[in-house]
């Protein structure tokens, strides 16, 4: 069994050999260690070691992209022999551009926390800390999720490009419950053990859980309030603006951002920088799936959308520069900023005087990705702010609006910002709290009864 | 493919784990192999080639259970893999307050071979290309008629390919499977001025490339394209308030999806979702509890020929079998895997499903549908409707995490007056309970017919096909509120 530094070697020779113009091997080796518990019980551990290869040929302006989780050298041999022969009989592919010409070398920089490479004996405490921390806080149950893991790519081109990176992060997602329709949800997500805080995840989730004892539903229906979205929702409705900037998107009209470069699409107080290695980045990358180096990236500066995310393909055609955000075929942000504002939690509470406070959301949907029309589910802790304090916890909402007129209707941010990265936020998100104007709340016909215990 | 190779190690796996102290042990070799191909507004986008394969590995040991994969099939890597997951297992026991036990279900020995008439291997990039481009075509040519409504993004990705298992139990279960597959999926983005559009096709079958003239694949996504001109052009403002209603199958079936089939999981109802999916408004005890009317009956059925969700015999080695989910608007059975009909007491009826090596199997839906009724066809149906609403297709929807809270909005749905469909109309709303819903049933048609889905479960999330499907279903007196 190869090495992937042997292997992607080995690749590239094949594709040589068969007369590709270019060939891009990229081998990426993950070793994840999982714990997931219910009814504060663990439930399973899990250990996944995966090494996986993603071959890219290009000949004569076609294109194919091949992946493989066989790394012996004979399938690999066979496989990018398989690739090349499928690429020949396709035509020219309109959207090829050539990979620069002077290869780079990305040296190995072992940052990461060492402490999260097969970190099973770290685990059992941390679920542990985490579950007793929300049970000191009230909870009476938990489910919840912890993972540790390490990430490594490795590449080599044909036109001379070297480099291999490593990323480790360590998640938690902890969910308490007093009853059935009582919960609290607490999230740690961080890139060193040190970093990492499962009592203070598990403690807010416990205290979410206690308060949020006796939810009613809300009067009235399809109104519109003031809303401050914890980090955790905030990252899942604002972060998918980056999602959006992606130029693939943009060109195949599942972005509301088509010709908005240079346009205000948020408030001002809204930035979104998309980051490629850094401080505290869940998913850092030193180069992209193209070897072009990873870079800041600001989306929207002063609520001007600045930048759509490009990889080489996408970045002729917009007739500017890569940005380093390669995926082959889409582009796409590897880890987001939401920049802070000068603002506490309970001064944008009491600053909201009427409103709903939302700390967690899921299954948010869209009608049209064209024009960013949603809607999502808050669930967990979720309250009803009445003369700038929080009154009572709501249950059965539901916000219906569009992406767009959220950002645009941004009033403020909190100073502290956390990382999030869970089952709803799939790039990592460097978050604040955010309080938005106007949004719409609706509520489902039918009785909704309370679940009890 | 590289099965008969590996199968070995799999038996291997499970001897290794047992002779560790697992009280039980499961092992999985599991694979696939596919070819897509992507266009974008007509223009084809480098060709995708997948080859994925390894070897999971399932322990209980002391009553606490383990998960190990890994693609490195070597017999030194697999005993790694068996002693690591088996060591995890053990110093996670005295976190184990609930003790998992697999049960006794009653194992099988089959070897399972979806037939295809056009081999799946026939769809080389090219033969896809030419595929998508041809849809395409029929697409762009609508809009020569279409009264000033573009449809200039087109997304377009069609695969096709072959998953391959082979599952062994420690209580001799022993099966092989072989799975073609050919999968659709598109958005079309319909402009008119500054008015736009958006549909989402998906169609999926098991079998071979025969799949794509048996859908009517290139007619379907023509008609769907059709459907977008006729909304931006035609359709009108929506009424709102309380009328009837009538779910076309698209709708009854994502609704049977979404509110019967997720909070009817028995690891949902016993909490073992709860961080990530979510759990269910149901708890053990409420098998035989009335939630719909009489008229409401809703199954899965993993043994349907050609369907998405084809799984007749489960990853934990357990034969699989149509589960009635609703009967006369009764709860009468839950999804049920090894570990949770052991802990209520009831038989296995073999619902758990893996989406590859490295996930563990847990209880999936597989084709869940709304039975079918009385009325002999749709047009009879809505003839019961005074002034209402038809639902044929639709965009966006969600429910919330206990299943209680669901909201469906129309594409493609019609006003309905005097028994008769008139006007189209824009964006209906249905938000709705569960009981609500199926508590408001008056009526199926005979027809049955079935979409093919991607549902998400698990933690890491695992995608698995399934179908979503029914009648026509007339739910009387609900409320609808007005779209844009």
């Amino acid at each position: 069994m190869m090495g992937p530094d042997e292997s992607n070697k080995f690749g590239v020779g094949v594709a040589k050999r068969l007369g590709a113009d270019e060939a891009i091997l990229m081998t990426a080796i993950s070793n994840e260690r999982m714990a997931r518990f219910a009814n504060s019980s663990v439930t399973v551990t899990k250990n996944v070691k995966e090494s996986g290869q993603v071959v890219y040929l290009a000949k004569g302006g076609r294109r194919i992209i091949g992946s493989s989780s066989n790394p012996e050298r004979a399938s690999l041999e066979r496989f990018i022999e398989l690739l090349y022969k499928s690429m020949m009989s396709l035509p020219k592919d309109a959207g090829y551009v050539p990979l620069p010409k002077r290869g780079r070398t990305y040296k190995p920089r072992p940052s990461h926390d060492k402490k999260l490479e097969g970190a099973e004996g770290l685990l059992a405490d941390f679920v542990e800390e985490a579950i007793g921390a929300a049970e000191s806080a009230g909870a009476r149950r938990t489910a919840g999720s912890l993972e540790a893991g390490v990430t490594s790519h490795h590449m080599m081109s044909s036109t001379g490009t070297v480099g291999s990176d490593t990323s480790a992060s360590i998640l938690l997602n902890i969910r308490a419950f007093t009853d059935r329709d009582a919960s609290g949800h607490g999230l740690s997500c961080s890139s060193t053990a040190r970093g990492f805080r499962p009592a203070v995840a598990g403690e807010r989730a416990g205290a979410h859980s206690k308060m949020m004892r006796n939810a009613r539903q809300l009067d009235g229906e399809g109104k519109t309030y003031p809303v401050l979205m914890s980090p955790t929702v905030a990252s899942n409705l604002l972060g998918m603006v980056g999602e959006f900037a992606s130029a693939f998107s943009v060109e195949a009209g599942t972005s509301y951002l088509v010709d908005k470069i240079g346009r205000r699409v948020a408030s001002e107080a809204f930035e979104l920088t998309d980051v490629g290695k850094g401080d505290g980045c869940l998913q850092a990358r030193t180069f992209d799936d193209e070897g072009q180096p990873t870079q800041r990236t600001k989306v929207v500066e002063g609520g001007v959308l600045k930048s759509y995310l490009h990889n080489l393909s996408t970045a002729k055609r917009f007739k500017a520069k890569s940005t380093g955000n390669a995926g082959l075929i889409e582009p796409g942000p590897w880890n987001m900023e939401v920049g802070a504002g000068d603002s506490t939690y309970e001064e944008m509470v009491k600053e909201m005087r009427r409103g709903l406070v939302l700390t967690s959301n899921w299954y948010t949907r869209f009608k049209n990705y064209r024009t960013g029309e949603f809607s999502t589910v808050p669930r967990d802790g979720t309250y009803l702010v009445e003369s700038g304090e929080v009154k009572a916890p709501i249950r059965g909402i539901r916000i219906s609006d569009t992406i767009e007129r959220m950002t645009s209707s941004i009033r403020l941010l909190s100073k502290e910002r956390e990382w999030v990265q869970w089952w709803e936020v799939d790039t990592p998100t460097l978050c604040p709290w955010v309080l938005v104007d106007g949004a719409t709340v609706t509520k489902a016909y039918g009785e909704s009864p309370p679940q009890g215990s | 493919m590289l099965l008969e190779e590996y199968k070995d190690l799999a038996d291997y796996c499970v001897a290794e784990a047992r002779r560790l102290g697992a009280e039980y042990a499961e092992a999985r070799v599991h694979g696939g192999k596919g070819t897509g191909f992507l266009l974008k507004n007509g223009e084809p986008q480098p060709s995708m080639i997948d080859d994925s394969f390894g070897i999971a590995a399932r322990v209980i040991v002391g009553g606490a259970m383990g998960f190990g994969a890994t693609n490195l099939l070597s017999r030194q890597k697999v005993k790694d893999l068996t002693a690591t997951t088996v060591k995890m297992a053990k110093s996670s026991a005295p976190l184990v307050k609930e003790r998992i036990t697999m049960g006794d279900s009653k194992t099988a020995t089959k070897k399972l071979r979806v037939a295809e008439k056009e081999p799946v291997e026939g769809a080389d990039p090219n033969w896809l290309k030419s595929l998508l481009l041809e849809i395409d075509r029929s697409v762009v040519e609508l809009e020569a008629g279409a009264g000033g409504v573009r449809i200039p993004n087109r997304i377009m990705v069609a695969s096709a390919g072959v998953e391959e298992k082979y599952v062994v139990t420690s209580d001799g279960s022993k099966v092989e499977s072989r799975v073609p597959r050919f999968h659709y999926f598109g958005i079309l983005t319909a402009l008119k001025g500054g008015d736009t559009a958006q549909r989402m096709i998906q169609q999926g079958e098991t079998g071979g490339l025969e799949i794509v003239k048996r859908i009517r694949l290139l007619e379907l996504v023509s008609e769907e394209a059709q459907t977008l001109v006729e909304v931006l052009g035609e359709a009108e403002k929506s009424p709102t308030g309380i009328m009837d209603v009538v779910l076309s199958p698209e709708l009854s079936g994502i609704a049977a999806h979404e509110s019967v089939g997720h909070p009817q999981e028995a690891d949902r109802i016993l909490g073992r979702e709860g961080a990530q999916a979510g759990e269910s408004y149901l708890s053990r005890d409420s098998l035989g509890m009335k939630v719909g009317s009489d008229e409401a009956y809703v199954s899965d059925d993993p043994t349907l020929a050609h369907s998405n969700g084809y799984c007749p015999v489960d990853d934990e080695g357990v034969v699989s079998k149509k589960r009635q989910l609703i009967v006369g608007g009764k709860i009468t059975e839950f999804l049920q895997n090894r570990s949770t009909s052991s802990l209520l007491g009831v038989k296995n009826n073999g619902s758990s499903r893996s989406a590859g090596f490295d996930r563990e199997p847990i209880i999936r839906m597989s084709n869940t549908f709304v039975e079918p009724g009385d009325y002999a066809t749709t047009e009879e149906l809505i003839k019961e409707v005074r002034d209402g609403i038809y639902l044929k297709s639709f965009t966006e929807w969600n429910i919330d995490d206990k299943r209680l809270n669901q909201r469906y909005t129309g594409l493609e749905a019609y006003r309905i007056k005097d028994g008769e469909t008139t006007a189209l109309v824009r964006a209906p709303v249905l938000e709705i309970t569960t009981p609500a819903l199926w508590g408001s049933v008056k009526g199926r048609s005979e027809r049955l017919e079935f979409e093919a889905a991607n549902c998400g479960k698990g933690d890491p999330m695992q995608g698995i096909p399934v179908w979503t499907g029914g009648p026509d279903t007339l739910l009387g007196g609900v409320r609808i509120v007005g779209g844009s």
